[in-house]
């Protein structure tokens, strides 16, 4: 396996805490990991990114100029990223911030309402952990358990918070698996899911 | 050439044992000598000898460690302070203090000793206020005052072109930090004798744990006055006490409670 | 002591500095470093340490001064500007000979320039860095691993040669979390007969870098020459990677080593016969095996996140007959392994002797 995984959003959707994850759960599945985040002066607004690169082999560069998936929880990081995608990648777009449909054909893309999902869940925050799962569900680098495992110890001591994440997690990955599978999203070259 | 000593019955005045028999790169008459003298018999009278450590600092004083019997160490320009709180935090046990003169507190150094006091740091600054820069040849110092001579300001400082002189006593004791802060002399004997027992006050604040503590001492520079040795100490009395009234600034209840004891004793 | 855990790159330097004994640590808060801060001011007070957060980069530097002075092992972590601050108080320690490490969690430069990562202090810090003779011990770590590994390794080579020693890392590798190995700790600590640790039982200790008479000071410049001779014996290292074959050589040190890693793995796939070579200590700099390298090697392709400042170091050392080309990105951007690649591709297409 080697997947190079692009994450973009806003500051403050919490790009960064599912790249920690992915990151995390990576590594304690046995896997190779870089996880390298944006950072700026802007602490919430401006886009950020988060690249994680999972693999068996020893891992070179830091950063991902071709990915083979990308979320893009924002407009911005659609349009810089849908173009990098590896033919034959998953994109997962956040279908609740991002009006715009993807051009290229030939990469796997689903639109998730991930903010109305989550509004829908009582709380519009835990939309990346939405769309974390609709990642899991077309590009199933990690399992969904390795994440919950390592949410139950990155938010100890707050129940709430994680029963809710692991929630959004789950409805995102239910979601994405059930548009999937109806016959009529898919397109000649990939899955356009709606 | 050194001269015999005679031999007396009684040694009435004699070197401390904290201050080394190394010759003094200082001009006659300059007040640096007093003040050596004065912090060598405190380490003596405190028994701290081996304990002491003197942070010098850069100006006609970059020598000090030379001069004294006990660990130092050379500091870079203004930041005595900052060298001396990591030896005191590092070894608690040790009693560092920081012998710096106006160009090296007041200017280039200001931010590290505000901060110093600010953090209530537990060690001795001694400030030495001569109103001029003499090691690099009699330039205006932070604390020169106006109207005064110097190499750069030959028709006497302006404001207008200058600014003011700096009174560090009374700028530090604004901050929370510090535990005692005075002002003395050594311009005449009493002047001195009164610097002694500030010097010692400080040093035995840090011994108690109790903070910074700064003695700011006047201090004549005859060469760069262009005086004499006996004039510069009339010009301090007559121009400096004015501008930089001698007393205490700071003085927290626990100190004052160890001065109490000294005077009771 | 085989177990991992993924950890960003300045974690990885903070504790390494637990784990190689730094007693005391001092540092003022700059981007992309403040996580070394942070990490310390939680790690060292509860262990008995010095932990302070300063007025400026200036009182840090001039506190790692007292800390090492009184015997200490000392740190202090910043970035570019505040490097630039440090230079002062780093001359004054390698002047006393005092050991000490710094740091130096590279941005974007000159000026405020930006936070991204970048190596545009490669000259300062390899050359001396402030006023008068004198050099530091430079190691360059790539990968997270290496960061704790090397300040360990720092703060061991410090003592050796009682000379200040700096952990030349960039934004990137300090932001980046890849799994480590932990390291075991350091439980004993050299000597230090000569620290300002009160004159009891002993002659005083003075330590300076001052002789009030100038015909005394050429002396202690050549000692201090004689000792950076010795590291320059002793303390070389780099690491290769596909040279054997290599008719292109990549140089490349710090984060952009990884891109050029994957570079050479993308043109061995062609069938592009690359190679890397990466110094890990940019001073003392590998200039002999860079020579014997060029015995074989015609191109020599310098991958930098600078204008161009380690490709001196390689012309120094391949001579001016071969073939010497940079690629790089500058002022906090980072340099990709596919613009690696198009570099390579272009300098083999070259016909030789331009």
């Amino acid at each position: 396996m080697h997947e190079e995984i692009t994450l973009g959003g806003f500051g403050g959707q919490g790009v960064l805490f599912i790249g920690r994850l992915l990151a995390e759960a990576a590594f304690r599945e046995g896997h190779e990991v870089v996880c390298m985040p944006s950072y700026g002066a802007e602490k919430r607004g401006g886009t950020v990114w988060c690249d994680v690169t999972v693999s068996e082999e020893a891992i070179g560069a830091l950063f991902i100029t071709r990915p083979t998936a990308v979320v893009a929880m924002n407009p911005a990081s659609l349009s810089k990223l849908e173009a990098a995608i590896k033919p034959g990648g998953q994109l997962v777009v956040n279908r609740s911030l991002v009006p715009d449909k993807v051009k290229r054909a030939d990469i796997c893309t689903i639109y998730v309402p991930a903010n109305d999902m989550a509004a829908e869940l009582g709380d519009d925050s835990v939309s990346n952990m939405v769309i974390l799962g609709s990642l899991l569900a077309v590009c199933p680098v990690v399992a969904a358990s390795s994440i919950t495992a390592v949410m139950g110890e990155l938010l100890a001591g707050k129940q709430e918070r994680l029963a809710l994440n692991e929630k959004a997690l789950g409805a995102g990955y239910d979601w994405t698996k059930k548009n999937l599978a109806s016959p009529e999203s898919k397109s000649k070259e990939g899955a356009h899911v709606q | 050439m050194r001269l015999e000593t005679p031999e007396f019955d009684t040694v009435l005045y004699h070197r401390p044992e904290s201050l080394e028999d190394y010759p003094l790169h200082l001009c006659p008459g300059c007040g640096h000598g007093i003040v050596h003298r004065l912090i060598a018999e405190v380490v003596d009278e405190l028994g701290i000898r081996e304990r002491a450590v003197c942070v010098a600092s850069i100006g006609c004083m970059v020598n000090s460690y030379h001069y004294f019997k006990f660990d130092g160490l050379e500091s870079a320009h203004g930041r005595a302070p900052a060298v001396a709180t990591a030896i005191k935090r590092c070894h608690p046990h040790l009693v560092p203090f920081t012998y710096q003169g106006d160009g090296d507190l007041a200017a280039i150094g200001t931010a590290e000793i505000v901060h110093a006091c600010a953090r209530g740091e537990n060690f001795t600054t001694i400030f030495v206020n001569n109103a001029i820069y003499g090691m690099t040849g009699g330039q205006m110092a932070p604390t020169t005052l106006l109207g005064m001579y110097s190499t750069s300001t030959t028709g006497g400082r302006e404001p207008a072109r200058s600014g003011y002189p700096i009174r560090v006593c009374e700028m530090l004791s604004a901050l929370d930090g510090p535990a005692y802060i005075a002002r003395e002399s050594v311009h005449k004997p009493s002047a001195v004798r009164k610097a002694k027992q500030a010097i010692k006050l400080a040093f035995r604040t840090q011994l108690a744990g109790l903070g910074m503590s700064l003695v700011e001492v006047l201090s004549p520079c005859p060469v760069n006055w262009r005086l004499e040795p006996v004039d510069a100490m009339k010009w301090l009395a007559e121009h400096m006490l004015p501008q930089y009234p001698l007393g205490e600034y700071k003085v927290i209840e626990a100190v004052a409670a160890l001065k109490k004891e000294t005077d009771h004793a | 002591m085989t177990e991992k855990t993924l950890m960003a790159g300045n974690i990885a330097i903070a504790e390494g500095a637990i784990l190689a004994g730094c007693q005391a640590y001092f540092g003022y808060p700059i981007t992309p470093q403040n996580e070394i801060l942070e990490h310390l001011s939680k790690r060292m007070p509860g262990d008995g340490r010095v932990f302070l957060q300063t007025e400026s980069e200036l009182a840090a530097i001039n506190m790692v001064y007292g800390a090492a002075a009184a015997g200490c092992r000392a740190m202090t972590s910043t970035s570019s500007p505040g490097f630039s601050l440090e230079q002062e108080g780093i001359s004054y320690m390698a002047g006393a000979e005092l050991p000490a490490v710094i740091v130096n969690v590279m941005r974007g430069g000159p000026g405020l320039g930006n936070i991204g990562g970048a190596q545009g202090d490669y000259f300062q810090s390899t050359r001396g860095g402030g006023h008068g003779d004198y050099r530091l011990i430079n190691l360059a770590p790539a990968s997270v691993q290496e960061m704790m590994d090397f300040t360990m390794l720092a703060f061991e080579l410090a003592d050796k040669y009682r000379n200040p020693v700096v952990v030349l890392a960039d934004g990137f590798l300090g932001q980046v979390m890849e799994p480590i190995v932990r390291r075991p700790p350091v439980t004993e600590l050299p000597d230090k007969p000569w620290a300002i640790t009160g004159a009891r039982g002993r002659a005083k200790n003075v330590i300076n870098s001052f002789e009030m008479n100038p015909a005394d000071f050429p002396p202690r410049v050549r000692l201090l020459f004689q000792k950076y001779e010795a590291i320059c014996q002793n303390e070389v290292r780099f690491e290769s990677l596909e040279l054997s074959d290599a008719t292109l050589v990549i140089v490349a040190y710090g984060s952009v080593s990884r891109s050029a890693v994957t570079a050479v793995k993308m043109a061995r796939r062609e069938g592009i016969p690359v190679g890397l070579f990466r110094p890990t200590t940019v001073y003392p700099f590998p200039y002999k095996a860079l020579t014997e390298l060029a015995r074989h090697a015609d191109n020599f392709l310098v991958a930098e996140l600078s204008f161009g400042q380690l490709i001196d170091d390689v012309r120094l050392a391949v001579g001016h007959d071969k073939r010497v080309a940079l690629v790089n990105r500058y002022g906090g951007v980072p340099l990709h392994a596919d613009e690696i690649l198009a570099a390579i591709k272009e300098m083999i297409s070259q016909p030789v002797g331009r």
